[in-house]
Protein backbone atom coordinates (compact mmCIF):
# COMPACT_ATOMS: atom_id res chain seq x y z
CA UNK A 1 0.00 0.00 0.00
CA UNK A 2 2.70 2.27 0.64
CA UNK A 3 4.25 1.92 -2.40
CA UNK A 4 0.84 2.02 -4.28
CA UNK A 5 0.22 5.43 -3.10
CA UNK A 6 2.99 7.30 -4.53
CA UNK A 7 2.61 5.86 -8.06
CA UNK A 8 -1.70 6.82 -7.61
CA UNK A 9 -0.34 10.39 -6.58
CA UNK A 10 2.16 10.21 -9.86
CA UNK A 11 -0.91 9.11 -12.57
CA UNK A 12 -3.27 11.47 -10.43
CA UNK A 13 -0.93 14.66 -10.95
CA UNK A 14 0.07 13.16 -14.81
CA UNK A 15 -3.46 13.04 -15.56
CA UNK A 16 -4.27 16.51 -14.23
CA UNK A 17 -1.84 17.95 -16.32
CA UNK A 18 -2.73 16.74 -19.38
CA UNK A 19 -6.23 17.49 -18.93
CA UNK A 20 -4.94 21.13 -18.10
CA UNK A 21 -3.77 21.05 -21.96
CA UNK A 22 -5.88 18.91 -23.72
CA UNK A 23 -8.92 18.47 -21.78
CA UNK A 24 -10.31 21.43 -20.19
CA UNK A 25 -11.22 24.24 -22.48
CA UNK A 26 -10.19 28.15 -21.89
CA UNK A 27 -12.32 30.33 -19.88
CA UNK A 28 -13.92 33.03 -22.34
CA UNK A 29 -13.48 35.05 -19.13
CA UNK A 30 -9.38 34.27 -18.47
CA UNK A 31 -8.87 34.19 -22.53
CA UNK A 32 -10.29 37.59 -22.98
CA UNK A 33 -7.98 39.27 -20.16
CA UNK A 34 -4.87 37.37 -21.52
CA UNK A 35 -5.47 39.58 -24.73
CA UNK A 36 -3.08 38.09 -27.91
CA UNK A 37 -1.95 35.22 -25.64
CA UNK A 38 -5.22 33.24 -24.77
CA UNK A 39 -3.41 30.03 -24.06
CA UNK A 40 -1.31 31.66 -21.33
CA UNK A 41 -4.92 31.42 -19.37
CA UNK A 42 -4.36 27.86 -18.77
CA UNK A 43 -1.80 28.95 -15.75
CA UNK A 44 -4.54 29.10 -13.67
CA UNK A 45 -4.89 25.13 -13.44
CA UNK A 46 -0.92 25.13 -11.49
CA UNK A 47 -1.99 28.84 -9.70
CA UNK A 48 -4.81 28.40 -8.06
CA UNK A 49 -4.28 24.58 -6.94
CA UNK A 50 -0.69 25.68 -5.38
CA UNK A 51 -2.37 28.61 -4.16
CA UNK A 52 -4.81 26.70 -2.21
CA UNK A 53 -2.45 24.07 -1.50
CA UNK A 54 -0.04 26.46 0.19
CA UNK A 55 -3.10 27.61 2.65
CA UNK A 56 -3.76 24.10 3.75
CA UNK A 57 -0.25 23.72 4.57
CA UNK A 58 -0.19 26.46 6.75
CA UNK A 59 -3.47 25.37 8.02
CA UNK A 60 -1.48 22.04 8.99
CA UNK A 61 1.06 23.78 10.29
CA UNK A 62 -1.08 25.71 12.68
CA UNK A 63 -3.02 22.46 13.71
CA UNK A 64 0.68 20.41 14.26
CA UNK A 65 1.21 23.62 16.50
CA UNK A 66 -1.36 23.64 18.53
CA UNK A 67 -0.62 20.15 18.98
CA UNK A 68 2.74 20.83 20.10
CA UNK A 69 1.79 23.02 22.76
CA UNK A 70 -1.00 21.00 24.41
CA UNK A 71 1.27 17.62 24.28
CA UNK A 72 4.79 19.11 23.76
CA UNK A 73 5.87 16.21 21.76
CA UNK A 74 8.86 16.94 19.27
CA UNK A 75 6.82 14.62 16.34
CA UNK A 76 4.26 17.57 16.97
CA UNK A 77 7.48 20.28 16.25
CA UNK A 78 8.43 18.20 13.02
CA UNK A 79 5.22 18.21 11.41
CA UNK A 80 4.75 21.72 11.52
CA UNK A 81 8.07 22.91 11.12
CA UNK A 82 7.63 20.58 8.05
CA UNK A 83 4.42 21.55 6.70
CA UNK A 84 5.90 25.41 7.05
CA UNK A 85 9.03 24.67 5.06
CA UNK A 86 6.95 22.74 1.76
CA UNK A 87 3.93 25.36 2.35
CA UNK A 88 6.57 27.99 1.50
CA UNK A 89 7.89 25.89 -1.72
CA UNK A 90 4.15 25.73 -2.79
CA UNK A 91 3.66 29.92 -1.94
CA UNK A 92 6.24 30.37 -3.84
CA UNK A 93 5.70 28.06 -6.74
CA UNK A 94 2.11 30.03 -7.10
CA UNK A 95 3.72 33.69 -6.82
CA UNK A 96 5.94 32.22 -9.80
CA UNK A 97 2.79 31.52 -11.46
CA UNK A 98 0.78 34.59 -10.77
CA UNK A 99 3.94 36.81 -11.65
CA UNK A 100 4.05 34.99 -15.04
CA UNK A 101 0.36 35.34 -15.81
CA UNK A 102 1.10 39.52 -14.72
CA UNK A 103 3.45 39.46 -17.12
CA UNK A 104 1.29 38.44 -19.84
CA UNK A 105 -2.23 40.28 -18.79
CA UNK A 106 -0.18 43.44 -17.20
CA UNK A 107 2.76 43.53 -18.72
CA UNK A 108 4.62 43.54 -15.57
CA UNK A 109 5.98 40.16 -13.55
CA UNK A 110 5.22 42.26 -10.25
CA UNK A 111 2.43 45.35 -10.12
CA UNK A 112 2.36 44.96 -5.75
CA UNK A 113 -1.62 44.20 -6.63
CA UNK A 114 -3.19 43.47 -2.91
CA UNK A 115 -3.36 40.21 -3.75
CA UNK A 116 0.42 39.63 -5.01
CA UNK A 117 1.29 42.39 -2.07
CA UNK A 118 -0.78 39.16 0.81
CA UNK A 119 0.99 36.36 -0.74
CA UNK A 120 4.49 38.30 -0.04
CA UNK A 121 3.09 39.14 3.43
CA UNK A 122 2.48 35.42 3.52
CA UNK A 123 5.95 34.23 3.01
CA UNK A 124 7.32 36.98 4.85
CA UNK A 125 5.58 35.44 7.33
CA UNK A 126 6.25 31.80 7.41
CA UNK A 127 10.42 33.15 6.11
CA UNK A 128 10.09 34.64 9.69
CA UNK A 129 8.83 31.26 11.61
CA UNK A 130 12.29 29.57 9.68
CA UNK A 131 14.47 32.67 10.81
CA UNK A 132 12.73 32.01 14.52
CA UNK A 133 13.76 28.55 14.51
CA UNK A 134 17.25 29.06 13.98
CA UNK A 135 18.11 31.72 16.11
CA UNK A 136 17.08 29.70 19.34
CA UNK A 137 19.45 26.87 20.16
CA UNK A 138 17.68 24.68 22.87
CA UNK A 139 15.59 22.52 20.99
CA UNK A 140 12.62 23.01 23.78
CA UNK A 141 12.40 26.62 23.91
CA UNK A 142 12.46 26.54 19.61
CA UNK A 143 9.68 24.12 19.59
CA UNK A 144 7.70 25.82 22.15
CA UNK A 145 8.58 29.60 20.64
CA UNK A 146 8.23 28.83 17.15
CA UNK A 147 4.87 26.64 18.00
CA UNK A 148 3.35 29.72 19.36
CA UNK A 149 4.35 31.96 16.46
CA UNK A 150 3.04 29.18 13.97
CA UNK A 151 -0.50 29.53 15.72
CA UNK A 152 -0.37 33.28 15.80
CA UNK A 153 -0.44 32.58 11.85
CA UNK A 154 -3.78 30.94 11.92
CA UNK A 155 -5.08 34.44 13.74
CA UNK A 156 -3.21 36.69 11.43
CA UNK A 157 -3.74 34.32 7.99
CA UNK A 158 -7.55 35.25 7.70
CA UNK A 159 -6.57 39.02 7.34
CA UNK A 160 -3.60 38.53 5.09
CA UNK A 161 -5.41 35.92 2.59
CA UNK A 162 -8.87 37.32 2.56
CA UNK A 163 -9.56 40.89 4.48
CA UNK A 164 -6.11 42.81 3.11
CA UNK A 165 -7.03 42.03 -0.35
CA UNK A 166 -10.30 43.14 -0.55
CA UNK A 167 -10.12 45.89 0.99
CA UNK A 168 -8.46 47.58 -2.33
CA UNK A 169 -10.46 49.67 -4.13
CA UNK A 170 -8.85 48.42 -7.24
CA UNK A 171 -7.70 45.34 -8.11
CA UNK A 172 -6.01 44.02 -11.56
CA UNK A 173 -6.34 40.28 -10.08
CA UNK A 174 -9.30 38.39 -11.77
CA UNK A 175 -12.36 37.75 -9.20
CA UNK A 176 -13.47 34.23 -9.89
CA UNK A 177 -16.62 35.91 -10.31
CA UNK A 178 -15.55 37.73 -12.94
CA UNK A 179 -14.67 34.41 -14.72
CA UNK A 180 -16.85 32.24 -17.04
CA UNK A 181 -15.97 28.87 -15.84
CA UNK A 182 -17.27 26.07 -17.86
CA UNK A 183 -17.69 22.99 -15.77
CA UNK A 184 -14.45 21.20 -17.16
CA UNK A 185 -12.31 23.88 -15.86
CA UNK A 186 -13.90 23.48 -12.63
CA UNK A 187 -13.42 19.98 -12.33
CA UNK A 188 -9.23 19.96 -13.49
CA UNK A 189 -8.78 23.00 -10.96
CA UNK A 190 -10.24 20.98 -8.70
CA UNK A 191 -8.39 17.82 -9.79
CA UNK A 192 -5.46 20.01 -9.61
CA UNK A 193 -6.30 21.18 -5.46
CA UNK A 194 -6.47 17.44 -4.59
CA UNK A 195 -3.53 16.27 -6.37
CA UNK A 196 -1.11 18.93 -5.34
CA UNK A 197 -2.45 18.78 -2.01
CA UNK A 198 -2.32 15.27 -2.12
CA UNK A 199 1.85 15.95 -3.04
CA UNK A 200 1.82 18.55 -0.51
CA UNK A 201 1.00 15.94 2.26
CA UNK A 202 3.37 12.99 0.89
CA UNK A 203 6.24 15.51 0.71
CA UNK A 204 5.16 16.80 4.52
CA UNK A 205 5.97 13.06 5.63
CA UNK A 206 9.26 12.30 3.80
CA UNK A 207 10.18 15.69 5.39
CA UNK A 208 9.14 14.95 9.11
CA UNK A 209 11.18 11.65 8.27
CA UNK A 210 14.08 13.05 6.81
CA UNK A 211 13.98 15.40 9.91
CA UNK A 212 13.43 13.00 12.50
CA UNK A 213 16.87 11.33 10.64
CA UNK A 214 19.28 14.64 10.92
CA UNK A 215 17.73 15.15 15.09
CA UNK A 216 19.24 11.56 16.10
CA UNK A 217 22.24 12.48 13.87
CA UNK A 218 22.41 15.74 15.98
CA UNK A 219 21.93 13.21 19.26
CA UNK A 220 24.48 10.72 18.44
CA UNK A 221 27.12 13.77 17.54
CA UNK A 222 26.54 15.22 20.27
CA UNK A 223 26.88 11.76 22.16
CA UNK A 224 29.96 11.00 20.40
CA UNK A 225 31.60 14.51 21.59
CA UNK B 1 -14.86 35.08 41.42
CA UNK B 2 -14.47 38.58 42.40
CA UNK B 3 -11.45 37.57 44.89
CA UNK B 4 -9.34 36.20 41.42
CA UNK B 5 -10.48 39.27 40.03
CA UNK B 6 -8.56 41.69 42.84
CA UNK B 7 -5.41 39.28 43.33
CA UNK B 8 -5.06 39.54 38.66
CA UNK B 9 -5.50 43.01 39.01
CA UNK B 10 -3.22 44.27 42.13
CA UNK B 11 -0.56 41.90 40.13
CA UNK B 12 -1.15 43.32 36.83
CA UNK B 13 -0.50 47.12 38.53
CA UNK B 14 2.30 45.42 40.64
CA UNK B 15 3.91 44.64 37.37
CA UNK B 16 3.12 47.94 35.48
CA UNK B 17 4.87 49.70 38.58
CA UNK B 18 7.75 47.50 38.09
CA UNK B 19 7.89 48.27 34.83
CA UNK B 20 7.97 52.12 35.37
CA UNK B 21 10.13 51.69 38.27
CA UNK B 22 13.14 50.00 36.35
CA UNK B 23 12.13 52.39 32.87
CA UNK B 24 12.89 55.58 35.16
CA UNK B 25 15.88 54.27 36.66
CA UNK B 26 17.47 53.88 33.05
CA UNK B 27 15.26 55.77 30.76
CA UNK B 28 16.50 53.52 27.72
CA UNK B 29 13.14 53.25 26.14
CA UNK B 30 11.95 56.77 26.88
CA UNK B 31 15.15 58.00 25.61
CA UNK B 32 15.43 55.77 22.55
CA UNK B 33 11.94 56.10 21.26
CA UNK B 34 11.89 59.45 21.46
CA UNK B 35 14.91 60.62 20.41
CA UNK B 36 14.20 58.12 17.41
CA UNK B 37 11.03 60.07 16.63
CA UNK B 38 12.43 63.56 16.98
CA UNK B 39 15.55 62.71 14.55
CA UNK B 40 12.82 61.22 12.28
CA UNK B 41 10.33 63.61 12.29
CA UNK B 42 13.37 66.11 11.39
CA UNK B 43 15.00 64.25 9.29
CA UNK B 44 11.12 63.80 7.29
CA UNK B 45 10.79 68.06 7.61
CA UNK B 46 14.23 68.59 6.38
CA UNK B 47 13.47 66.52 3.25
CA UNK B 48 10.37 67.30 2.34
CA UNK B 49 10.71 71.21 3.37
CA UNK B 50 9.05 73.19 5.27
CA UNK B 51 6.52 74.55 3.29
CA UNK B 52 3.57 72.27 3.49
CA UNK B 53 2.07 69.82 1.58
CA UNK B 54 0.61 69.23 -1.80
CA UNK B 55 -3.18 67.49 -1.90
CA UNK B 56 -1.07 64.66 -3.90
CA UNK B 57 1.37 64.22 -1.28
CA UNK B 58 -0.89 63.82 1.61
CA UNK B 59 -0.82 60.10 1.71
CA UNK B 60 2.90 59.78 1.46
CA UNK B 61 2.49 62.45 4.67
CA UNK B 62 0.17 60.20 6.44
CA UNK B 63 2.12 57.11 5.90
CA UNK B 64 5.61 58.76 6.83
CA UNK B 65 3.99 59.45 10.05
CA UNK B 66 2.93 55.98 10.70
CA UNK B 67 6.84 54.55 9.54
CA UNK B 68 7.90 57.39 12.23
CA UNK B 69 5.36 56.01 14.99
CA UNK B 70 6.45 52.01 13.85
CA UNK B 71 9.71 52.06 13.92
CA UNK B 72 10.41 54.58 17.13
CA UNK B 73 8.08 52.06 18.75
CA UNK B 74 10.83 49.46 17.32
CA UNK B 75 13.75 50.97 18.56
CA UNK B 76 12.44 50.62 22.63
CA UNK B 77 10.03 48.20 22.74
CA UNK B 78 11.54 45.05 21.90
CA UNK B 79 13.53 45.68 25.90
CA UNK B 80 10.56 44.90 27.34
CA UNK B 81 11.54 40.89 28.23
CA UNK B 82 14.93 41.14 27.26
CA UNK B 83 15.80 42.90 30.60
CA UNK B 84 14.63 39.78 32.83
CA UNK B 85 16.25 37.10 30.52
CA UNK B 86 19.69 39.04 30.47
CA UNK B 87 19.50 39.78 34.18
CA UNK B 88 18.15 36.25 35.15
CA UNK B 89 14.92 37.76 37.06
CA UNK B 90 12.69 35.52 34.46
CA UNK B 91 12.22 32.66 36.93
CA UNK B 92 11.29 35.43 40.07
CA UNK B 93 9.10 36.84 37.60
CA UNK B 94 7.54 33.27 36.58
CA UNK B 95 6.73 32.51 40.09
CA UNK B 96 5.43 35.82 41.50
CA UNK B 97 2.57 36.62 38.65
CA UNK B 98 0.22 34.76 36.46
CA UNK B 99 0.83 34.77 32.35
CA UNK B 100 -2.32 36.80 32.09
CA UNK B 101 -1.39 39.70 34.31
CA UNK B 102 1.89 39.72 33.60
CA UNK B 103 1.02 40.07 29.59
CA UNK B 104 -1.18 42.73 30.98
CA UNK B 105 1.03 44.32 32.63
CA UNK B 106 4.09 44.95 30.35
CA UNK B 107 1.32 45.18 27.39
CA UNK B 108 -0.22 48.40 29.51
CA UNK B 109 3.57 49.49 29.80
CA UNK B 110 4.13 50.02 26.42
CA UNK B 111 0.31 51.14 25.58
CA UNK B 112 1.50 54.37 27.97
CA UNK B 113 4.55 54.29 25.81
CA UNK B 114 3.05 54.50 22.65
CA UNK B 115 0.66 57.13 23.77
CA UNK B 116 2.74 59.14 24.73
CA UNK B 117 4.87 58.66 21.76
CA UNK B 118 2.11 59.74 19.89
CA UNK B 119 0.94 62.27 22.09
CA UNK B 120 4.21 63.81 21.44
CA UNK B 121 4.81 63.28 17.85
CA UNK B 122 1.42 63.30 16.42
CA UNK B 123 1.03 67.53 17.17
CA UNK B 124 4.29 68.53 16.13
CA UNK B 125 4.24 66.37 12.72
CA UNK B 126 0.90 68.38 12.36
CA UNK B 127 1.69 71.62 12.88
CA UNK B 128 4.92 71.48 10.93
CA UNK B 129 3.89 69.36 7.95
CA UNK B 130 0.82 71.59 8.01
CA UNK B 131 -1.20 68.29 7.75
CA UNK B 132 -5.10 69.31 7.49
CA UNK B 133 -7.46 67.54 9.80
CA UNK B 134 -10.69 67.02 8.23
CA UNK B 135 -12.18 65.09 11.35
CA UNK B 136 -10.09 65.25 14.49
CA UNK B 137 -12.24 62.58 16.21
CA UNK B 138 -12.23 59.79 13.52
CA UNK B 139 -7.57 61.15 13.44
CA UNK B 140 -8.01 60.44 17.88
CA UNK B 141 -9.13 56.80 16.88
CA UNK B 142 -6.85 55.95 14.45
CA UNK B 143 -3.82 56.64 16.57
CA UNK B 144 -5.45 54.96 19.73
CA UNK B 145 -6.39 52.22 17.32
CA UNK B 146 -3.45 51.89 15.59
CA UNK B 147 -1.18 52.42 19.29
CA UNK B 148 -3.06 49.48 20.52
CA UNK B 149 -1.99 47.36 18.26
CA UNK B 150 1.74 48.39 18.08
CA UNK B 151 2.04 47.81 21.68
CA UNK B 152 0.33 44.39 22.03
CA UNK B 153 1.80 42.99 18.91
CA UNK B 154 5.09 44.78 20.18
CA UNK B 155 4.53 43.05 23.90
CA UNK B 156 3.67 39.80 22.16
CA UNK B 157 6.64 39.57 19.69
CA UNK B 158 9.30 40.92 22.19
CA UNK B 159 8.87 37.49 24.79
CA UNK B 160 9.64 35.63 21.92
CA UNK B 161 12.78 37.36 21.02
CA UNK B 162 13.82 37.35 24.51
CA UNK B 163 14.45 33.90 24.49
CA UNK B 164 16.48 33.86 21.03
CA UNK B 165 19.91 34.77 19.83
CA UNK B 166 20.37 37.90 17.89
CA UNK B 167 17.52 39.73 19.63
CA UNK B 168 17.17 43.25 17.73
CA UNK B 169 17.33 42.15 14.52
CA UNK B 170 14.79 39.18 14.85
CA UNK B 171 12.00 41.58 16.48
CA UNK B 172 12.15 43.50 13.12
CA UNK B 173 11.59 40.18 11.12
CA UNK B 174 9.20 38.66 13.45
CA UNK B 175 7.01 42.28 14.22
CA UNK B 176 6.60 43.17 10.67
CA UNK B 177 4.32 40.50 9.68
CA UNK B 178 2.37 40.76 12.34
CA UNK B 179 1.66 44.62 12.31
CA UNK B 180 1.51 45.20 8.83
CA UNK B 181 -1.95 44.33 8.44
CA UNK B 182 -3.08 46.91 11.49
CA UNK B 183 -0.56 49.22 9.59
CA UNK B 184 -2.89 49.27 6.66
CA UNK B 185 -5.85 49.64 8.55
CA UNK B 186 -4.32 52.88 10.81
CA UNK B 187 -3.17 54.67 7.37
CA UNK B 188 -6.61 53.73 5.73
CA UNK B 189 -8.08 55.23 8.62
CA UNK B 190 -5.15 58.27 9.34
CA UNK B 191 -5.90 59.24 5.48
CA UNK B 192 -9.52 59.77 5.43
CA UNK B 193 -9.71 61.22 9.01
CA UNK B 194 -7.27 64.11 6.88
CA UNK B 195 -9.53 64.03 3.87
CA UNK B 196 -12.37 66.69 4.59
CA UNK B 197 -14.94 64.00 2.57
CA UNK B 198 -17.86 61.92 3.51
CA UNK B 199 -17.26 59.31 1.19
CA UNK B 200 -13.37 59.00 2.64
CA UNK B 201 -14.57 59.27 6.44
CA UNK B 202 -17.17 56.30 5.73
CA UNK B 203 -14.26 54.36 3.92
CA UNK B 204 -11.83 55.28 7.20
CA UNK B 205 -14.96 53.83 9.41
CA UNK B 206 -14.47 50.49 7.94
CA UNK B 207 -10.72 50.51 8.43
CA UNK B 208 -10.85 51.76 11.89
CA UNK B 209 -13.85 48.70 12.79
CA UNK B 210 -11.27 46.20 10.78
CA UNK B 211 -8.11 47.78 12.86
CA UNK B 212 -10.48 47.30 16.34
CA UNK B 213 -11.58 43.96 15.50
CA UNK B 214 -7.20 42.97 14.67
CA UNK B 215 -6.44 44.56 17.72
CA UNK B 216 -9.37 42.71 19.06
CA UNK B 217 -7.93 39.28 17.61
CA UNK B 218 -4.58 39.89 18.82
CA UNK B 219 -5.66 40.38 22.30
CA UNK B 220 -7.28 36.84 22.21
CA UNK B 221 -4.48 35.30 20.46
CA UNK B 222 -2.20 37.00 23.02
CA UNK B 223 -3.86 35.84 26.09
CA UNK B 224 -4.14 32.72 24.44
CA UNK B 225 -0.26 32.06 24.05
CA UNK B 226 1.41 34.03 26.30
CA UNK B 227 1.40 31.14 28.82
CA UNK B 228 2.99 28.32 26.08
CA UNK B 229 5.58 31.13 25.04
CA UNK B 230 6.23 32.48 28.63
CA UNK B 231 6.21 29.22 30.96
CA UNK B 232 9.13 26.37 30.08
Amino acid sequence: MKKTLPWLLWTWLSAVILAAFFYAPISAGFAGLAGDSPQSSRIVFFHVPMAVTSFIAFLVAAWWSVVYLRRRTPEADRASAAAVEVGIVFCVLATVTGAVWAQVQWGDFWNWDPRQTSIALAIVFYAAYLTLRSAIEDPETKARISAAYCALGFFVAPFLFFILPRMASFSLHPKPASAEFEWRILIVVLGGIIGYSGLFFWMHRLRCRSLAIEERLMESFDDDR
Amino acid sequence: MWRDICIWLAETATIFNKEWRTELRTRYALNTVGLFAFTTLVTTTIALGPAGISEPARPFVVVLLWMILLFAASAGLPRTFVHEEESRTAMALRLMARPSSLFCGKALYNLVLIFSLELLVAPLYIGVMQLPIGSMRHFVLALLVGGFGLALGSTLTAAMVAQAEAKGPLFAVLAFPILLPLLKFAIDATLAATADQSLLIARGEVALTLGILYDGTLMVAALMLFPAIWNP
